[in-house]
């Protein structure tokens, strides 16, 4: 969909799937690195557990569909040949602190100074300006700053994060929505833009919209083991099955009081409840909690026969379940279940990616979504350090053998 | 309107209801596309039930979830049931670049409006549909929420301790990647439809997508064999790495050090002279397998400490940190005041109703929020009249059809 277009990825270890969603879509993504390899590289995990700059399974994670070549921006000559290969640039995206790149003479000012129609993308933890703009960051620091951190965890230890590191990635996906619709309107008027992105904003997604609690005069929630507290209702999410646990929605109001019904006279029928309690009104049911006409200690009771219920049961089982009769619970599935996972495979999600370098190949995550017309595809494996530099530098920008043997000793690429 | 927003000139007819759909096409709107959402009369779009309430009172229109969601759309009520409205659906369709749905596979066919049939109204239609687990395979059918979702996907079993039941993720998490991946599919289809004049339907599994957030996990099993479960907040490379406790009630802050450097200056900042020269600690490696021991050090000293004086006296000496924020300390937090994060919005009925903003800062055509979310059927009469061109006696007669409810 996208292949008419070139992306120099300029990006730290922040930001790196946002060239590779573009990539995925189609995009001729250029990979610019340092000449001893990006930051990532040096991430772990790593194939067989063996630090190698081209062995990051964190590298692999978000780098394939991408070209890669080295060259370094902070000496003249490389910025020199950054400047020609802006010129034919569509896109350009980088997750420097805020001002290292001017002070290299490549902000956007400059190089929108070369090639007008650049759409020029920064992905930062707190955005280019404000207060915050030059805090030091991780993605734990943000997923505090932006919100989402202090909604999960148990009640009696302090909250915790999802060990897979997102902020990034919720800013990375963000970036390529507003570069694409920058491109959109560039399509129109012939120009491009900066597009300054915020991982705190980003990850503020991951609230659930409760980041307005506060401005809008509602309940602020609480973290509770798998689900959450709101005032005084401790709202499970997350139940225990025979063989590990399952997620589940047992929530109520118009829309969703149906669901639970529907769960209690099944949980009835099987005898774990008695009809009292499954015909409660399960619609109005949040309200009664709230008002006190339902005392707390009889949604403790409900709770715990649901628990009966579903530590009854393996999370196939109630998989099945909830597939044939339509209610809310799938398991909560280990990474080994996920990638066996009937499902994915049934849809040919996981593709087999080959590493020539390495002689074997391994699956990877497949397309974000399947496109009819233009499907997604693996073209490149995550590129090996400087990899196309030939490709680029000799094929394309027309440098001979011999000035890519002097850039090379000069250590700029 | 101002009239030169980036989708200025894209029109969608959104199906979308809930939360992973509506915010994809929430974000379309910041950038300037017209977005008529059809609402079923009959039956209440689920974001209306849900928390965060204005003024803590439950209603159909004051759910901060849905009014986040839907901000700058029109709404029209159309009871699907109705052939009436099936004719105004087509219009629609025939209006629109694209058409987005995320109901569960099979509803769309059930109303003759699945691909093959909206594309004899509109042959150049791109059509998005997004679900849990997408439309075929043999999970296809299950409906329900982005939690079910994100638990089959992985996310719930990698969040949380290692002696404990599973602590998160929090709410939705699905719902909350997915509508990226939404907007990015829906904009680059847009690219290839203009270029070469092909529409193409997209089918998008809000698990499938949002896996991508788990790459270096999923390659750690499928390259080494290895399963990652929980580790609470600890990291593989950086010690220390956690959340602490200052002083008051629950309050925490966040605090790393990626570097040696870092360590000593962290070190500096508690006037710890002690840890600062245990050569135990002098290394990452070091602190890595004394971790418990240091989060023990740190914690002693951030507790007597407010949250808001450690943030800021660890990042004056470049030390990664920060309080956790609830929705409180967020609205007064002054970076996103900067950001203008929090945007007050006038509804009709409710007053003033705060909505996120647009999260990327475009220079030269920024997005913006220009209306509060559609209450059911409000712009049934702009969508007739304005955007379909149908006269008073037409409108008139699809009322008393019953085809708005």
């Amino acid at each position: 969909m996208l292949k008419p277009y070139r992306v120099l990825d300029l990006t730290t270890e922040r930001g790196l799937l946002c060239g590779q969603m573009l990539g995925d879509m189609g995009a001729d993504v250029v990979k610019v690195e340092p000449p001893g390899g990006c930051s990532a590289r040096g991430i772990a995990p790593f194939y067989k557990d063996a630090p190698h700059p081209d062995r990051s399974l964190y590298w692999w994670a978000y780098n394939r569909n991408k070209r890669a070549i080295t060259l370094d921006i902070e000496r003249d000559g490389g910025r020199a040949l950054l400047r020609r290969l802006v010129e034919r640039a569509d896109f350009l995206i980088e997750s420097h602190n805020p001002g290292y790149l001017s002070q290299q003479g490549l902000g956007f000012s400059d190089l929108a100074r070369i090639n007008p129609a650049l759409i020029y993308v920064s992905i930062t933890p707190f955005g280019q300006d404000g207060p915050k703009a030059s805090y030091a960051d991780s993605d734990l620091i943000v997923m505090a700053a932006g919100g989402p951190l202090i909604l999960a965890g148990d009640d009696d230890r302090p909250p915790v994060r999802l060990s897979v590191p997102q902020a990034y990635l919720h800013a990375s996906t963000d970036a390529a929505v507003a570069a694409l619709a920058a491109h959109h309107e560039r399509v129109r008027s012939g120009l491009g833009q900066h597009v300054d992105l915020a991982a705190q904003q980003s990850v503020a997604m991951a609230t659930q919209s409760n980041i307005l609690a506060a401005a809008l005069g509602s309940v602020e929630p609480r973290r509770t083991s798998g689900g959450v507290k709101l005032g005084p209702l401790d709202i499970p999410l997350v139940f225990p099955a025979r063989d590990g646990f399952v997620a589940m929605v047992f929530l109520f109001g118009s829309a969703l009081g149906v669901f639970t019904a529907r769960l209690m006279h099944f949980i009835c029928e099987h005898g774990f409840c008695d009809e009292a309690t499954r015909d409660k009104d399960w619609i109005a049911y949040g309200e009664q909690l709230f008002s006190g006409v339902e005392p707390l200690s009889e949604f403790e009771r409900v709770k715990e026969i649901l628990r009966t219920f579903t530590r009854n049961h393996t999370k196939s089982e109630l998989l099945d379940m909830a597939v044939e009769r339509g209610f809310l619970i799938t398991p909560v599935a280990t990474i080994d279940e996920v990638v066996e996972s009937p499902q994915f495979a049934s849809r040919g999600y996981f593709h087999s990616v080959a590493h020539p370098e390495l002689g074997e190949s391994f699956r990877y995550p497949g397309p974000f979504a399947k496109f009819s017309a233009t499907p997604i595809e693996c073209r490149l494996r995550p590129p090996t350090i400087g990899e196309h530099n030939s490709e680029i530098y000799r094929d394309e920008l027309g440098l001979s053998e011999r000035e890519i043997a002097e850039l090379s000793r000069a250590g700029i690429i | 309107m101002p009239n030169d927003l980036p989708l200025k000139d894209v029109k969608i007819c959104d199906f979308m209801w809930v939360m992973a759909g509506p915010a994809s096409t929430r974000i379309l709107a910041d950038y300037g596309a017209t977005v008529v959402r059809i609402e079923a009369p009959n039956r209440i779009d689920t974001a209306r039930t849900l928390q965060p309430f204005l003024d803590s009172k439950l209603g159909p229109d004051s759910s901060g979830l849905f009014a986040n969601c839907n901000a700058g759309k029109f709404g029209i009520s159309l009871d699907l049931r109705n052939r009436a409205a099936h004719t105004v659906v087509h219009d629609l369709v025939r209006w629109a670049d694209v058409v987005t749905e995320s109901f569960s596979p099979k509803a769309m066919r059930a109303w003759g409006f699945d691909y093959e049939s909206l594309r004899k109204v509109n042959p150049n239609l791109i059509m998005l549909s997004s679900c849990l687990m997408g439309q075929t395979g043999p999970l296809a059918k299950i409906a329900g929420f982005g939690n079910m979702a994100a638990a089959i996907s992985g996310f719930h079993n990698l969040t949380g301790w290692p002696d404990r039941p599973p602590a998160g993720v929090f709410g939705a998490y699905t719902d909350y990647v997915a509508p990226r991946f939404t907007a990015m599919a829906i904009l680059a289809a847009l690219d290839h439809r203009r270029r070469t004049g092909q529409g193409q339907y997209i089918d998008q599994s809000q698990a499938e997508c949002s896996i991508h957030f788990l790459g270096p996990a999923i390659l750690d099993y499928t390259v080494n064999g290895r399963v990652e479960g929980r580790v609470g907040n600890s990291d593989a490379a950086f010690a220390p790495h956690g959340v602490y406790p200052a002083a008051g009630d629950d309050q925490w802050v966040a605090i790393v050090c990626r570097s040696d450097d870092e360590w000593r200056r962290l070190c500096a900042a508690m006037e710890n002279e002690k840890l600062a020269r245990d050569s135990r600690y002098a290394s990452a490696a070091g602190r890595l397998e004394h971790r418990d021991a240091i989060d023990s050090s740190i914690a002693a000293w951030s507790r007597a400490l407010d949250r808001g004086a450690i943030e800021s006296r660890l990042q004056s000496q470049g030390v990664p940190a920060h309080q956790l924020q609830n929705s409180a300390d967020a609205y007064a937090d002054p970076q996103f005041a900067h950001r203008g994060h929090f945007v007050a919005l006038d509804h009709p009925s409710l007053g003033k109703f705060t909505v996120e903003g647009p999260r990327a800062k475009l220079s030269r055509t920024p997005a913006t929020v220009r209306r509060a979310a559609p209450a059911l059927g409000q712009d049934n009469q702009h969508v007739l009249e304005t955007i379909l061109g149908y006269d008073e006696t037409r409108i008139s007669e699809l009322a008393a059809s019953g085809a708005l409810g």
